[in-house]
């Protein structure tokens, strides 16, 4: 069983087609890149499979169950789709280690000091084990969001999905974050799907990589043939080529 | 000044009571109604939005003595017998609520929807997220604005003194009325509130001062 | 701690000014210009009036002029002592607003249902009684209270109207009542009708008033005090009390007082004009 399935997936705002005949398939453990121009849908689509967005027709499958369904319980989906945001979110009325804590706590009953041990190994993991007790306005932007991380990682998550996590970053903040989340994907068999201009990280970890525009997918293809090859599509192209010589 | 309050300190002290019960009566209820109505309005759903709509704005758009009046002449005709007190009380906790429902949503509102957001992917109910991240925070938020509702409310309770209510205000009539005295009897009666909503107002702020320190 | 020291410095510096405040403000009465001689000049007075009370003072909606007793005698004395031409000006006053206007100058007079009493006395000065009235109780029809001694049960309550004279002796007459004090008659009388208390107590011609527009309530019992109305004037005008009194006897004489009443109560159900005519 995939992880995720759009079948003829639509989305409308209003009159606006934010999503046309989505199609995408993505296996579990896989790294699966979004890209292109803004305005092209990609923030939409990442953000219809933690519903966080409902969609208007087709089908969507996520972890094997129908998000159209009425019977689909939302809550029990996100506890396995983890979610890293663009403006990080980070609670804050809570420290950072409640941040990490608290999801565990409410959501899967996970036991104090177990749940403890675990929110300072995912600390250590991204490299902020002295920030435990600190309020998130007193972080930078790259500390929040590895923050952000440790606490979708905390969950457990069978995939997280990850919205433009280094856009809001001043760029020497920007490898942190991407260090972690390379760890992540090579570490584990987690499904991780990113909506990122980062093409570096995409050719480094990525296993495929899609390209969007105008609420269309253009593109999908295995990354090697993406960055090596020549996509197929004529818009892909220019994009890439834009973006590679920035 | 001094003759009226050595002459009338038993009055007085009745009417101050009678004040300060109504007004803490009718903070307690305010405040559970007003977030009731206020979280009805946040509501992701269409029919309990309208419903807590339409309550704060009928309510906030009569005047409290109409609002009392009502709870006075009319629910004894029809419905129950209700004395002064217990009409101004409900007049003023009903009229109140539908201030703090206002004040409450704003506050609700103000919290970014990331933090709902983030909430809900972290896999929380929609009542989890509203309990752990965005009422505590919309709390913090709401505090001063708050503050001056329950200022508001301690003066307002001035409407008990139409309903008969033996409140602050009915007793500085009376005593006006058979002392003749009106400009000191009605100073007694405006310090006397001074006593109750100075403190209240300090209060406020010390706690607006340590929530803030809590989480900077 | 210091901050509580602080608040209750700020209470008392505050309670400190509105003393000096009030001390300053007691001051100012109006007792250095003669009312009488202002009369003269401007050929008019100045009255208090009540304009929610039938009978005595009510204001006509439609003319939004006030009618009633009380109007027709002060115009009456107004011309008696200053003249045919001389014009009565009417200000609107409650019983709680009436003294306080009286005494800063607003008005010259106060003609308002006021009975003259002790208390009174020592704040403003009395006409003789132009209208000898008496206090009584107005019940709905059917109600098992029939005079003042039925009130005197503890849990009983009585309306009255703030600033009244009736509230102070329903206090003697039916100590063990509960009073209720509301602010001018039209809500005195809607609170009894939503059964807030078990009768309401004033003046009976006011009373017999209310009756005529609510024929499901009356008057019971006989009146259980003297109320004789008078006309308020500020204390230092005698010159301005003489000659309303003067004024008030050429009434009663020439038989304009008895017309007056007549007119006002001579078809009023149950209640006996001949007796205040004079």
């Amino acid at each position: 069983m995939s992880m995720i399935e759009f079948h003829n997936v639509e989305k409308y705002y209003g009159k606006f087609h934010a999503l046309t005949n989505i199609n995408l398939t993505i296996e579990k453990g896989e790294t699966v890149v979004l890209i292109g121009p803004s305005g092209s849908g990609k923030s939409t689509l990442i953000r219809t499979i933690n519903g966080l967005e409902s969609i208007n027709s087709g089908q969507l499958i996520v972890n094997g169950f129908d998000l159209a369904s009425k019977k689909t319980n939302m809550n029990k989906i996100r506890r396995e789709v983890g979610m890293v945001f663009q403006h990080f979110n980070l609670y804050n009325n809570k420290t950072v280690l409640e941040n990490i804590m608290l999801g565990p706590r409410v959501v899967l009953g996970r036991k104090e000091d177990e749940n403890k041990k675990i929110a300072m190994e995912l600390l250590e993991q991204v490299g902020l084990s002295e920030k435990a007790e600190s309020m998130p306005s007193m972080l930078s932007g790259g500390q929040k969001q590895r923050i952000a991380i440790a606490r979708s990682l905390a969950m457990h998550p069978k995939c997280i999905l990850f919205d433009e996590p280094t856009s809001a970053l001043d760029p020497e903040m920007i490898d942190d974050v991407l260090n972690v989340m390379k760890q992540i994907a090579k570490d584990s068999s987690m499904t991780m799907v990113v909506v990122t201009h980062e093409m570096g990280f995409a050719r480094e970890v990525g296993d495929r990589v899609v390209f969007m525009a105008d609420g269309q997918i253009l593109e999908d293809d295995a990354k090697e043939e993406f960055f090596d090859g020549q996509p197929s599509n004529e818009r892909a192209r220019q994009f890439l080529s834009k973006i590679i010589k920035h | 000044m001094i003759n009226i309050v050595s002459s009338h300190s038993s009055e007085l002290l009745s009417g101050l009571g009678q004040t300060v019960l109504c007004s803490l009566i009718a903070l307690f209820f305010s405040l559970i109604i007003g977030s009731m109505f206020a979280i009805f309005e946040v509501l992701p759903n269409k029919i309990l939005q309208t419903i807590g709509r339409i309550y704060v704005e009928v309510v906030r758009n009569i005047p409290l003595l109409v609002v009392t009046m009502f709870f006075y002449i009319v629910i004894p005709q029809y419905v129950v017998s209700i004395d002064g007190f217990v009409a101004g009380t409900i007049g003023l906790t009903i009229y109140t609520s539908a201030f703090i429902a206002e004040t409450v949503r704003a506050g609700i509102q103000s919290v970014s929807g990331g933090q709902m957001e983030a909430a809900r992917s972290n896999g929380m109910s929609y009542w989890q997220s509203m309990r752990y991240i965005v009422l505590p925070q919309a709390f913090k938020i709401v505090i001063p604005p708050l503050g001056n509702q329950f200022i508001n409310l301690v003066k307002n309770s001035s409407v008990l003194a139409f309903v008969a209510g033996f409140d602050l205000m009915y007793v500085g009539n009376d005593i006006a009325s058979t002392t003749f005295d009106t400009i000191n009897s009605y100073l007694v009666v405006g310090v006397m509130y001074l006593i109750i909503t100075m403190p209240l107002s300090y209060y406020m702020r010390y706690l607006e001062k340590r929530t803030n320190r809590g989480a900077a | 701690m210091r901050k509580i020291l602080k608040s209750v410095a700020l209470v008392f510096s505050l309670m400190v000014s509105l003393l000096v405040l009030s001390s300053c403000g007691s001051k100012k009465e109006v007792k250095n210009t003669n009312a009488w001689t202002q009369a003269q000049k401007t050929d008019s007075l100045t009255w208090g009036v009540k304009a929610d009370t039938k009978l005595f003072g009510l204001m006509n909606v439609k003319t939004s002029q006030i009618e009633g007793f009380d109007i027709d005698m002060a115009k009456a004395l107004t011309k008696k002592m200053l003249g045919k031409d001389a014009k009565a000006n009417f200000v609107q006053v409650t019983s709680q607003t009436r003294i306080p206007l009286l005494k800063n100058g607003n008005l010259d007079a106060i003609i308002a249902t006021m009975t003259i009493t002790d208390e009174r006395k020592k704040v403003v000065d009395f006409s003789n009684s132009y209208f000898d009235a008496g206090q009584s109780l107005l019940v709905k029809k059917g109600s098992p209270i029939k005079n003042v001694q039925d009130l005197n049960k503890s849990g009983t309550k009585v309306i009255g109207v703030v600033g009244s004279n009736s509230v102070e002796n329903i206090k003697k007459f039916a100590p063990k009542a509960q009073v209720i004090q509301l602010q001018d008659y039209a809500q005195a009388l809607t609170a009894l009708k939503s059964g807030q208390g078990a009768a309401l107590t004033t003046d009976n011609g006011i009373l017999f008033g209310m009756a005529v527009d609510n024929p499901n309530y009356q008057v019971v019992g006989k009146a259980f005090t003297k109320e004789p109305y008078g006309v308020a004037i500020n204390k230092g005008q005698d010159d301005l009390k003489e000659h309303v009194n003067k004024a008030l006897k050429e009434l009663e004489k020439s038989g304009e007082y008895n017309k007056l009443i007549e007119k006002w109560f001579g078809n009023i159900a149950g209640f006996d004009y001949k007796e205040v005519e004079r």
